[in-house]
């Protein structure tokens, strides 16, 4: 990182020159550490989108067993009617309200998986997130994220600030450790704030040069992120951006967050590992069927998706939007026709490179003797055995045991998520 | 280690002197009494150092250790101000309830807006009312002289998260803040734990108001249970482990205090029938005994018989509050808070034996800790970085500003990534700054730095008067400001930036705004 920090720094002074500022600004700038921007990116990085429903989504009524009565038996009041359902294969179907995605289904770009989830048995949502995000079920002290531990490992692509960006106001568990990463909760009004250009560029350098000197800890490389972040999103003027192909993302964080990733990715700025989450799937009451509170969740991740997929076109060759969630839930519905903390759950894989129009994953089944303690759906895939696949056959990792210590990916059990 | 600290101690408050004689952090009376104003209070004011300096650093933790004895009318007279308070929840409930009819209302009439913000009287008076009580938490913060009772207000506002903005939390938030919350601050944790197990927000929020014993039936008509919110259209059918798993895992033993998914049963049997009244008869707290499940129960192997009904809660919150894992769980909490994100056994070790001791006074715990040698260890000094309530609270604070009732602070602390009362899940926002430690919100706290110190927030008007005085000198500008307001830890590097920045700029007044915004939003200011 330094050795490249500093040749930049001494090929951004040639730049500035060029442009014809004023000395008195070059004094200051050579005064700082003063980044210019990063070389412009090779086209066609793969990225990967990691989109966390945090509260744990009823698979079962996202990817829906239509084909098992038992689902039926054990949902009289919350199981989408067969009727409503858009089947998949004759025995899984979407949820009504993420039809919009039929036809990345039918062109092959988008795969669901069931029956994935942890090898650990908690049902906190605390704790579950938690292994999920730092990639280590059952072990709590691991410091950082395992999306993080593949930024660590893999080294190619440090020269840009926006390798890894998580689109909300804090930095997310699964980001978290030693390798660079931002978090944005609003491209347009991310950097410092001042009524004129000049005024605005001075406050940068001035608080680039404070936190450069005097700053510690997380906070010295969190300040230094931002500085350099700064620095390249002034060259990409997100207050100009359209979506492409009529794409048209829903109102709310989730449309708004995937809509900048989206224009980041285009903007070629070094985008590889991007992460947003949407909150309210801890459906314990009144979850509704094919109406209700997790349908208006499905529709508008559906939307989103579908309006993603639109604006990036071709470039949705290069994406994979990976969806994840701690746990799933009951196979019965509770009291309050809602569903409590279960086990195994479903995930969605959108873009080019996904091994399309199937639902992977070996399914367990419904009947109470195949399920976990009885009540819920039996993990058949260590969600780590997922998560490697994509790492590997999508962004090219190599060495998969250091970003999932204690863990030993074997190719053979992966799902096939990514086509080879 | 223990004789080091008492030895410091004394020199601090120039008491009688103790055996020990190793040199110990921090030196002096004023290093000292900065280290106590950032951690057991919201930073300090303009003297303030000063001023506890001067009248002992551990006479002052010892006086908002009694927080009731300290005069407070002044912020009292400010939170008058807030109209939200002269509201009580059944009035507040009626309010909720007409907005919520308003938009059914006109989703009814197809309205195709109805998902926009309804822009009514009533509902801007709904928004303004939870405007306010955000906002008055940080006048509170930023004006009270019962500062540690402020601290330990936000602390187990998270401990006992509650979500502001989930159906009826809406209208019973509030309440649990000023009659939950507040009255058990620096009280027993057992009562404080007994009041949040009964109150409605957390009824509400972890769905247990709804939690029946399976095949329960009400002797009242089915209608009784119908919530005006609409949240639930029919009747509850069974039991809900939700306020149960997290009374365990959050509240008390935490999750590795050893209980098992049949405990979280149990527990949850036990709770069957706490519930709230409809919400036009004021939404108090009410056991529902036809709800109860009678049947034996056992948690962490004790046997809870047959036959009981509410008071077999009461006495399971007991055992959970003096139970080993949960002294454990807090102290580790506290020590968190008070003294470093990665919380030394020695601190807990001490908080766990003062809890015993006192059977859970929430005070001798807290003296406990400020006592012990691992809140004044080098090591622990300014080794936290501040949350982004505490630097807002301490920017106010350290230019002297006096927020009014608009909502802009609290508007502030939510952008920085922790808005008020709205952490939607049950652990609170962490006690860890990799939590809030982010390169946007680095950036955004130093906007709100040079907004603040530009007068550019209005609702909180800088007195930068009292910080430092109007000077052409900018050496004398600057050891003003580090004296003000870094308590004399700014850096070379940051007097040599400010110098240089300052340096051009003809206008004195907007001279020494720029350096108190940059001071504020410089690096040493984020750390206490």
């Amino acid at each position: 990182m330094s050795i490249s920090r500093r040749v930049f720094v001494k090929s951004g002074g040639v730049a500035l020159f060029s442009l014809g500022m004023d000395p008195l600004f070059l004094a200051r700038a050579a005064l700082g550490s003063y980044k210019p921007l990063p070389p412009v990116a090779a086209c066609c990085r793969p990225v990967l989108v990691c989109l966390f429903q945090r509260g744990a989504v009823d698979g079962l009524n996202m990817i829906v067993p239509h084909g098992d009565p038992l689902y039926y038996r054990e949902r009289p009041r919350i199981a989408v009617p067969q009727s409503d359902v858009v089947d998949l294969d004759g025995y899984f179907g979407l949820h009504p309200r993420l039809a919009a995605l039929k036809p990345l289904w039918d062109s092959k770009r988008l795969a669901a998986i069931h029956a994935i989830g942890s090898p650990d048995a908690t049902r906190s949502h605390f704790d579950a997130q938690d292994y999920m995000e730092s990639g280590t079920p059952g072990v709590k002290a691991t410091p950082d994220g395992w999306l993080n531990r593949y930024c660590q490992h893999d080294r190619e692509h440090q020269d840009t600030p926006f390798r890894a960006v998580a689109f909300g106001p804090e930095l997310p568990r699964i980001l978290a450790g030693t390798a660079p990463s931002l978090a944005i909760a609003d491209l347009q009004a991310f950097g410092l704030r001042a009524p004129q250009a000049a005024a605005r560029d001075r406050l940068t350098r001035a608080f680039e040069e404070l936190y450069a000197g005097s700053a510690t800890g997380l906070l010295s490389a969190s300040s230094q992120e931002a500085f350099e972040a700064v620095q390249t999103l002034k060259r990409v003027d997100p207050t100009q951006y359209q979506p492409a192909n009529g794409a048209d993302y829903p109102r709310g964080k989730l449309g708004k967050a995937m809509l900048e990733i989206a224009q980041l990715i285009k903007a070629d700025v070094g985008l590889q590992v991007a992460f947003a989450d949407v909150t309210g799937w801890d459906t314990h009451v009144n979850q509704g069927a094919t109406e209700g509170q997790l349908a208006a969740r499905l529709a508008e991740l559906g939307q989103t998706l579908t309006a993603f997929a639109q604006d990036l076109g071709e470039k949705l060759d290069d994406v994979v939007v990976l969806t994840m969630s701690e746990f799933g839930r009951t196979v019965r519905e509770n009291g309050n026709s809602g569903t409590d903390h279960g086990h195994a759950t479903a995930m969605l894989l959108l873009g080019g490179p996904v091994n399309g129009g199937r639902v992977l994953g070996a399914w367990p089944g419904l009947d109470p003797a195949s399920r976990f303690e009885g009540r819920d759906v039996a993990v058949t895939t260590d969600f780590r055995d997922l998560f490697a696949e994509v790492l590997a056959r999508h962004l090219g990792a190599r060495d998969l045991s250091a970003i999932f210590p204690g863990f030993t990916p074997d190719p053979a059990r992966f799902p096939g998520a990514i086509r080879g | 280690m223990k004789t080091r600290v008492v030895r410091f101690l004394t020199i601090v408050v120039a008491w009688p002197p103790a055996v020990g004689a190793q040199h110990a952090a921090p030196s002096t009376p004023r290093d000292s009494a900065l280290h106590a104003l950032n951690r057991l209070a919201y930073g300090p004011r303009p003297g303030e150092i000063e001023r506890v300096a001067a009248g002992g650093v551990l006479r002052w933790i010892d006086a908002q250790l009694a927080p009731d004895k300290i005069d407070d009318e002044t912020v009292a007279k400010r939170a008058r101000e807030f109209d939200v308070l002269k509201y009580d929840r059944g009035d507040l409930a009626r309010l909720y309830a007409e907005v919520q009819r308003a938009r059914q209302q006109r989703k009814r009439m197809g309205d195709t807006a109805a998902d926009k913000p309804d822009d009514s009287p009533i509902a801007m008076r709904g928004r303004r009312f939870a405007a306010q009580v955000q906002q008055l938490a940080v006048v509170r913060a930023a004006l009270s002289e019962r500062q540690l009772y402020e601290v330990m207000v936000d602390f187990w506002t998270n401990h006992f998260n509650v979500y502001f903005a989930k159906g009826a939390d809406r209208f019973l938030t509030p309440d649990y803040i000023e009659h939950t919350i507040r009255p058990h601050a620096m009280g027993r944790f057992e009562d404080l734990l007994i009041a949040t197990a009964k109150s409605p927000a957390m009824l509400f929020y972890l769905d247990n108001w709804q939690s029946i014993a399976p095949g329960a039936f009400p002797r009242s008509p089915l209608s009784a249970l119908r919530r005006e919110d609409q949240e639930v259209r029919r009747a509850p059918k069974g039991i809900n482990e939700n306020y149960a798993r997290e009374l365990l895992e959050l509240h008390t033993l935490g999750v590795d205090g050893g209980y098992s998914q049949h405990d979280v049963i149990d527990v949850a049997r036990i709770f069957t029938g706490w519930s709230i009244r409809r919400p036009q008869q004021g939404a108090d707290f009410e056991f529902h005994d036809w709800a109860h499940d009678t049947g034996d129960k056992q948690v962490l192997g004790i046997e809870f018989e047959r036959g009981h009904g509410m008071d077999e809660a009461i006495r399971l919150l007991k055992l959970l509050a003096d139970h080993p894992a949960t002294m454990h769980h807090v102290s580790r909490k506290l020590c968190q808070r008070f003294v470093n994100d990665d919380p030394p056994d020695g601190c807990v070790d001490d908080a766990v034996a003062a809890w015993q001791r006192s059977h859970g006074d929430i005070r001798d715990v807290l003296r406990a800790i400020f006592h012990g040698p691992d809140f004044w260890a080098a090591a622990n000094i300014r080794a936290k970085v501040k949350t982004p309530l505490e630097f807002v609270v301490s920017a106010a604070r350290a230019v002297d500003a006096e927020p009014d009732t608009t909502p802009r602070l609290a508007q502030v602390v939510a952008r920085l990534g922790e808005p008020l009362y709205l952490h939607v899940a049950p652990d609170g926002y962490p006690e860890r700054e990799d939590a809030w430690v982010n390169s946007g919100a680095v950036l955004d706290r130093m906007n709100a730095a040079v907004a603040l110190a530009a007068g550019r927030l209005p609702g909180a008007v800088a007195t930068l008067d009292s910080v430092a005085p109007v000077t052409a000198n900018p050496v004398q500008l600057i050891a003003g400001i580090d004296g003000g307001i870094l308590g004399g830890t700014m850096s070379e590097n940051t007097k040599r930036v400010i110098a240089e920045q300052v340096s051009d700029i003809t206008d004195p007044v907007q001279a020494r705004a720029l350096a108190v915004g940059l001071a504020i939003g410089g690096p040493e200011f984020q750390r206490q």
